[in-house]
């Protein structure tokens, strides 16, 4: 199936009448839809949520986004890159207090087109177990596939997912690790599509590494994944911490695109969660709680 | 295994069932109201541990609020 018929197959339903339009809580959200770097006049035509949309800038660098319908959308920039929203969010994108923080060096990864559900693609995010098996001999590496214990919740002060105390053994944790070492995360979910991965910074033991990975719904069984970085690391080039990235990504994609069914289960009756999987479960009971259905099966089958 | 939450859907029970028998464990529920449901679970703790996370997610017509959990009285000859 190519990605056209993928995304005229998946244009939004219309609601019956009296009847709140599907998905309406993910359609108030924001969503990356392009780097700010890249934009032009002639415009990125894209998709959000089935939706044709094109991302362009003017003159002086303003972005513009405008439907399928030529309605103009509502834009942010933020984190390197271009937001927008098909419906009228009533929050502002999500706070990354780091991308504010002297020193750090701030990568546009660029984009990673994936034949999978936008929910999946957070939930893999989300799942340190597959790092020995998908990331060998750099972000995991047999025999040390055990899982430690972690805390994951839901914290109803902010409304997001938390996981801490998450550590692991990696060969080469980042692109400026010279062997391996037991890696902490915390990895927070902000937005439905989005999750922010906090890691320890090697050359500055005492901050995080902050990775993210923003999606941009383009269907509910494809999207763009646009992952950002904010680093302590004056000595990588920016096209190594980019390619090892991408890498990364790439490793994940082939995965990420054989997952049967494509769509992210919110009920776990044909599966066997375990406690590896807390983060995923929290998230999907995140998801479940705020109706973020776009991309996800409702009912196991 | 004290599971409580909004779980009204008629649903929750027969799911509960099935996917205790998928983990082998054997299953008597004990109480069963729109707010509470009271498990006894008999296994190995690691399948138990299983059983706790899949009844967090639960099926899409319920929301699991908590699952606590206390060890029953063992029998010993």
């Amino acid at each position: 199936m190519t990605a056209q018929t993928t995304l005229q197959q998946a244009m939004p339903h219309q609601a019956p009448p009296h009847q709140a339009p599907p998905h309406q809580a993910m359609i108030d959200e924001w969503y990356p839809v392009g780097l700010v770097s890249q934009l032009d006049r002639s415009g990125r035509h894209t998709a959000l949520m089935g939706e044709p949309i094109v991302v362009s800038g003017d003159d002086a660098g303003n972005p513009l986004v405008t439907g399928g319908n030529g309605r103009i959308l509502p834009v942010k920039v933020r984190y390197g890159h271009v937001w927008s929203s098909l419906g009228t969010p009533t929050k502002d994108i999500f706070s990354i207090p780091e991308a504010d923080q002297p020193g750090r060096r701030f990568v546009d990864v660029g984009v990673v087109r994936v034949r999978c559900s936008p929910l999946r693609a957070v939930e893999n995010f989300l799942d340190i177990a597959h790092f020995p098996f998908v990331h060998t001999d750099v972000l995991g590496a047999e025999p040390h596939t055990e899982v430690q214990n972690y805390t994951a919740e839901i914290r109803a002060d902010v409304d997001e997912v938390w996981a801490t105390q998450v550590k692991f053994y990696q060969p080469q944790a980042s692109k400026s690790a010279s062997g391996g070492i037991t890696t902490e995360y915390m990895y927070r979910v902000p937005a439905p599509t989005c999750s922010v991965l906090y890691k320890t910074c090697p050359p500055r033991p005492s901050e995080w590494d902050v990775i993210t990975l923003f999606v941009q719904p383009l269907a509910e069984d494809l999207c763009d994944v646009w992952p950002w970085m904010a680093l302590f690391d004056d000595e990588t080039s920016m096209t190594d911490l980019i390619h090892f990235q991408q890498m990364i990504f790439l490793q994940d994609r082939s995965i990420l695109e054989n997952q049967i069914p494509r769509l992210l289960p919110l009920d776990p009756g044909m599966e066997i969660p375990t406690r590896a999987d807390l983060t995923s479960i929290a998230y999907r009971r995140w998801l479940k709680r705020h109706d973020y259905t776009y991309g996800a099966q409702l009912v196991a089958r | 295994m004290t599971i409580l939450g909004d779980l009204g859907a008629a649903s929750f029970l027969p799911w509960i069932r099935r996917h205790a028998d998928r983990l082998g464990l054997a299953q008597t529920v004990s109480h069963a109201d729109d707010e509470r449901i009271e498990l006894e679970l008999d296994g190995p703790e690691e399948l138990i541990d299983m059983m706790e996370v899949g009844c967090l997610l639960g099926p899409i017509d319920v929301w699991v609020e908590t699952i606590g959990r206390e060890p029953l009285a063992v029998q010993t000859s």
